[in-house]
C-alpha cells in the first residue's frame, strides 16, 4: 500500500514532550522520550508492546507524572499535568476501553461534563440533543446514530465515533486513538479513516498508535517509533517504509541470558485442532509435544492470549477440539490444573497470586494434597517443601510469612512459577512470563523453564518480547487477527520474520 | 533448613521489623481485646454487681448465642459471602423441635433423636444455599435474604404463638453445670476449637481465604469453587441450627420470635473481630473477640439499665465506625 495522504501539515508545533523519564519500582518505562505533534497532522505512534506507548499516553492525558523531561503545550511549558488541566488544554483520548456509559443515551455521554441547562437551571433535553446531532454531524455520523439512542444498542465503531464526539465536545485539540483499529471490524475501518482526515483537516494534531503498519502508511503523516522506552526516530510516512519501521521497532542485540537448549522433544502432549473462539480466535491448529517450548508470538488483539485461555478452559471454546495426553482437555482450570494442564497467567495479580496471602499460602494453594493426610494439613512439610523452593528460585525476602503484596514484581512472579513447579505439571503455559520484571529475575524464569523441558514437561510460552521467543523457543507460532499466520522453526528464527508474520506484511510487499 | 534462611541477610533485615510487622498484622485482633479489657475494667471499677463471679461467667453464657452463629458467619464471610438466613435458620430448628415435642406429650426419649433432626435441618438448609449460590453465581447475601424469607414464611405457618410441651430434660442442655462452668459455655469452646483448626490447619481451610481472597487465583490453582462455597454455607447452617437447640433450651419455649436480630448482631461481631467483609481475611480469634464485646457491652448496658432502644442505636453506630476503621487499605 502506498502513502495517498498529501496532507501538507502546517509547522505550528501544538505539543512538544522533551526528554521525559518515567520507571516504576526501579522499572525504566520510558528513559528518553522526545516527541512533537504539530496542528493539522496525523501522528503514528509505534513501538512493540511494552516500549511505551501507553506510559507516553497516559502522561499527555495527565494520568502519570513523569521523573523527569518537560511538556510543552501551545508554547507553555508544564513539569507534568493532571487530567483536568490536560481536559482544559483541549487534551482528548480514545481508548480500546471506552468510557461510556451504557445505559444512557448518546446525547447524555457526550454532554456528561457540562449538560446543557435550560430554565430553572434544569437539564434542557432538547438542546443536549441538538448539541450531540450536531457533533455527530461534523463527524458524518448524524444519519446512522440518534442521539437519543442508549449507548448498549450501539455497534463498537458507533460507540466510538461518540466517544470522538465527546473529544469534540470539549474542542479537544489534542486527539489520541489508542489502537482504534484493533477492535473495529473491517467493513467500519474506512469511516473512521476519514473521520480521522477530516479532524486532522480541521487543524487538529491527532497520535494514532496503532500495531497495523498498513495502515500508518494509508493515514499517517508521520510516525515515531518508540523502543524499551526510547524515541528511536521520527520520520516522515513518505520517507520510510515497512522494513525500516520493524528493524526500528526490532533489531536490539541478543543478550546470553537465555540457557542453552538441551531438551529433545518427545510424544505429542496437546493437539489443538481447528479450535475457534467467537470473535478472537479462528480455525487454529497446532500441537505440543513433551519436552518442547513452542512460541506463540503475535501483538496485542492477534488471539494469542486467548489461545492461552482457551487451553485450561478460561475462554468458551466455540467449536474445534483439545486434545490433551489423547484426551479432550478438561473443561474447567480447575481440573486442567489437576492434570497437570497448567497456566502461568499474564496478569500475576489478578490470576497469579492471592495478593493478600504470603507466600507461603500462594506456594501452597495447588499443591495442598501434597502437605495433607485426609485434609488436614502437615504444616512441618509444608514449610520444608517451601523452604526449598524459595532457597532454589531465590526469591527475596525469603520469609515464606511475608505477604505477596510486599514483593517486587519479578518476585511475584517467581511464586507464580514456584507455585507450578511444586505441582509437578505435564505441561505449562506461560503468558507474558516476563513482563514487567528485572533481568535477573527473568534469567531465573528462563532458567526453570529449561529445568521443566529436561524433566520432559511440554512448554507453552506467549509473549511478546521477540529476544526471549527466539532466545527460548524450539519454534514459534505467529498469530495476527485471530488466525494462526505462520510458524517459523528454530532456524529461521529472527525477530524481523515474526514481526511480519504479526504486522500482517505479505512477503510480496517486501 | 529453617535455620539457614534466618541468617541471610535479607531474612535478618526483615526480622528486624517483626515485632512491627506483628503488631501492624494483628492491629484489629489486639485493637478489640483491648477495648474488651478496658470495658471490663472500667465496668469492674465502677460497678460492684459486674465484677462479681458469677456476672463473669454470666458474660460468657451470654455470649454463647450468638458466638455459635458468629462462628458460622466467619466461615462464610472468610468466603467473601454473608449469610443473612442464620436466624431463620436457628428459629425453624427450634420451632420444628419443639412442635414434635408437643405433640408427642414432652416425650424425653425423643430428645437425641429430635436434636439429629435440627442439626439435619440446618445441614440441609445450608447444603441448598450452598447449591442455589454455586448453580446462580449470585452474590451470597441476595441468595441468603431470599431464602431467609422463604424460611420465614414457613417459621410463621409453623406456628405464630409460642409452643409449650418442652420435656424438663431438654432444659439441661442450656443448664447443666459442670463445677461453676455451664456445659453450653464448654460446646461453645469445642465448636470454637474446630473452627479454628477447620481454618486454619485443613485444606478446607485454607480454600476458604483463597476462594474469598481471588476466586479467579483460586480457580486457576485446582481449588473447587463450588465445593468450597457448598461446605462454607453448610458449617454455617449448622452452626445456626445449634443455636436454634440451645435458644430452645434456654427459654424452654419454642419461640416464634427466637433468634430475632441475629443475622445482624453476627455481622457485627464478625466485622467487629476483623474480618473483613470482602473475604479472604481474618481469623476466629477475632470473631471471638468480637462476640464476647458485644455480651461485655450488652451486659454493663443491662446493668447500668440502659434503654434497649439506646443499645440498638449503639450497635448501628459500632458498625458504622467498625467499617470505617477496617477500610481496606487497598480500596484507593
Amino acid at each position: 500500500m502506498t502513502n495517498v495522504s498529501n496532507n501538507v501539515p502546517s509547522d505550528t508545533v501544538i505539543l512538544s514532550l522533551k526528554h521525559i523519564e518515567k520507571s516504576f519500582g526501579g522499572i525504566h518505562a520510558l528513559s528518553d522520550v522526545s516527541f512533537d505533534l504539530r496542528a493539522g497532522e496525523i501522528h503514528a505512534l509505534v513501538g512493540e508492546n511494552g516500549a511505551g506507548k501507553s506510559t507516553l499516553i497516559k502522561i499527555v492525558t495527565g494520568a502519570y507524572t513523569p521523573d523527569a523531561g518537560e511538556i510543552q503545550i501551545n508554547g507553555s511549558v508544564y513539569k507534568s499535568l493532571d487530567p483536568t488541566q490536560a481536559r482544559n488544554l483541549g487534551i482528548a483520548a480514545v481508548y480500546q476501553e471506552f468510557n461510556l456509559l451504557p445505559e444512557l443515551s448518546v446525547a447524555e455521554n457526550i454532554s456528561l461534563g457540562a449538560q446543557p441547562l435550560g430554565r430553572f437551571r434544569l437539564i434542557d433535553k432538547k438542546a443536549r440533543s441538538a448539541l450531540a446531532y450536531e457533533l455527530l454531524e461534523r463527524l458524518g455520523a448524524h444519519t446512522h446514530i440518534d442521539p437519543d439512542e442508549v449507548v448498549k444498542r450501539l455497534t463498537v465503531g458507533e460507540q466510538q465515533l461518540v466517544e470522538i464526539a465527546k473529544a469534540l465536545a470539549i474542542n479537544a485539540r489534542i486527539l489520541i486513538m489508542d489502537e482504534p483499529s484493533a477492535i473495529l471490524p473491517s467493513r467500519d475501518l474506512d469511516r473512521l479513516f476519514t473521520v480521522i482526515r477530516n479532524l486532522r483537516d480541521e487543524g487538529r494534531g491527532i497520535i494514532y498508535i496503532s500495531h497495523r503498519l498498513n495502515e500508518i502508511f494509508e493515514l499517517a503523516d508521520r510516525v515515531t517509533v518508540l523502543k524499551d522506552g526510547q524515541t528511536m526516530a521520527t520520520k516522515n510516512v513518505a520517507d520510510t517504509n515497512h522494513a525500516e519501521l520493524v528493524s526500528l521497532m526490532v533489531g536490539r542485540p541478543l543478550t546470553d541470558m537465555y540457557p542453552p537448549k538441551d531438551n529433545t522433544p518427545g510424544e505429542i502432549l496437546l493437539e489443538v485442532r481447528d479450535l475457534c473462539v467467537e470473535g478472537t480466535v479462528y480455525h487454529v491448529n497446532f500441537n505440543v509435544r513433551a519436552g518442547e517450548v513452542v512460541g506463540l508470538a503475535g501483538l496485542g488483539g492477534s488471539g494469542r492470549t486467548t489461545v492461552c485461555r482457551a487451553l485450561v478452559a478460561l475462554a468458551d471454546v466455540r467449536s474445534g477440539e483439545i486434545i490433551y495426553r489423547g484426551k479432550p482437555a478438561p473443561r474447567s482450570p480447575a481440573a486442567a490444573a489437576q492434570a497437570g494442564l497448567v497456566l502461568v497467567p499474564e496478569d500475576r495479580k489478578t490470576y497469579g497470586l492471592v495478593l493478600n496471602q504470603s507466600m507461603r499460602f500462594n506456594l501452597s494453594l495447588p499443591n495442598l494434597s501434597q502437605f495433607s493426610l485426609m485434609g488436614i494439613l502437615h504444616s512441618a512439610k509444608e514449610k520444608g517443601t517451601i523452604y526449598k523452593i524459595i532457597k532454589n528460585l531465590q526469591i527475596k525476602p525469603p520469609v515464606p510469612d511475608i505477604s505477596t503484596e510486599n514483593l517486587s514484581g519479578g518476585n511475584q512472579q517467581k511464586v507464580v512459577v514456584g507455585k507450578w513447579l511444586l505441582a509437578n505439571p505435564k505441561l505449562v503455559i506461560f503468558d507474558e512470563p516476563t513482563r514487567g520484571i528485572d533481568v535477573g529475575a527473568k534469567a531465573e524464569i528462563y532458567m526453570r523453564i529449561r529445568e521443566l523441558t529436561r524433566q520432559g514437561v511440554g512448554v507453552i510460552m506467549a509473549s511478546s518480547e521477540l529476544p526471549e521467543l527466539i532466545g527460548m523457543c524450539d519454534r514459534i507460532l505467529v498469530f495476527y487477527e485471530g488466525r494462526l499466520s505462520g510458524e517459523i522453526p528454530r532456524e529461521q528464527f529472527s525477530e524481523e520474520a515474526i514481526m511480519r508474520l504479526a504486522t500482517g506484511v505479505k512477503v510480496n510487499e517486501e | 533448613m529453617a535455620v539457614t534462611f534466618e541468617k541471610t541477610r535479607e531474612a535478618k533485615s526483615f526480622y528486624s521489623g517483626r515485632w512491627l510487622k506483628f503488631l501492624r498484622d494483628n492491629a484489629s485482633i489486639i485493637l478489640i481485646y483491648t477495648i474488651i479489657l478496658l470495658v471490663i475494667g472500667i465496668a469492674a471499677v465502677f460497678n460492684e454487681n459486674f465484677r462479681s463471679p458469677s456476672n463473669l461467667v454470666n458474660i460468657f453464657r451470654q455470649s454463647i448465642i450468638l458466638g455459635l452463629i458468629a462462628i458460622g458467619q466467619s466461615v462464610v464471610a472468610l468466603t467473601g459471602g454473608l449469610d443473612m438466613s442464620v436466624a431463620q435458620v436457628a428459629r425453624i430448628v427450634g420451632l420444628t423441635v419443639a412442635t414434635i415435642f408437643a405433640a408427642e406429650g414432652s416425650n424425653p426419649d425423643l430428645i437425641i433423636p429430635l436434636i439429629f433432626l435440627g442439626l439435619l435441618i440446618g445441614m440441609a438448609i445450608g447444603l441448598f444455599n450452598g447449591i442455589i449460590i454455586t448453580r446462580t453465581h449470585a452474590n451470597p447475601f441476595i441468595i441468603t435474604l431470599g431464602i431467609a424469607s422463604i424460611l420465614r414464611g414457613i417459621n410463621l405457618a409453623i406456628s405464630s404463638t409460642p409452643i409449650r410441651g418442652i420435656p424438663k430434660a431438654y432444659l439441661l442442655i442450656y443448664d447443666f453445670k459442670i463445677g461453676i462452668i455451664p456445659v453450653n459455655v464448654l460446646v461453645m469452646a469445642l465448636i470454637w476449637v474446630i473452627a479454628y483448626i477447620f481454618t486454619t490447619r485443613t485444606r478446607t481451610g485454607r480454600a476458604f481465604f483463597a476462594v474469598g481472597g481471588s476466586e479467579r487465583v483460586a480457580r486457576l490453582s485446582a481449588i473447587s469453587y463450588n465445593r468450597t462455597l457448598v461446605v462454607a454455607h453448610t458449617f454455617c447452617s449448622v452452626c445456626a441450627a445449634l443455636t436454634g437447640l440451645f435458644l430452645l433450651a434456654r427459654t424452654g419455649v419454642g419461640d416464634p420470635s427466637a433468634a430475632e436480630g441475629m443475622d445482624f448482631q453476627s455481622i457485627v461481631a464478625v466485622a467487629l473481630g476483623g474480618i473483613s467483609l470482602y473475604g479472604g481475611r481474618g481469623s476466629m480469634i477475632g470473631t471471638l473477640g468480637g462476640v464476647l464485646l458485644l455480651a461485655t457491652l450488652s451486659n454493663v448496658f443491662n446493668l447500668l439499665q440502659v434503654n434497649i432502644y439506646y443499645q440498638q442505636l449503639f450497635l448501628g453506630l459500632i458498625v458504622l465506625i467498625t467499617v470505617a476503621a477496617y477500610k481496606s487499605p487497598r480500596a484507593a
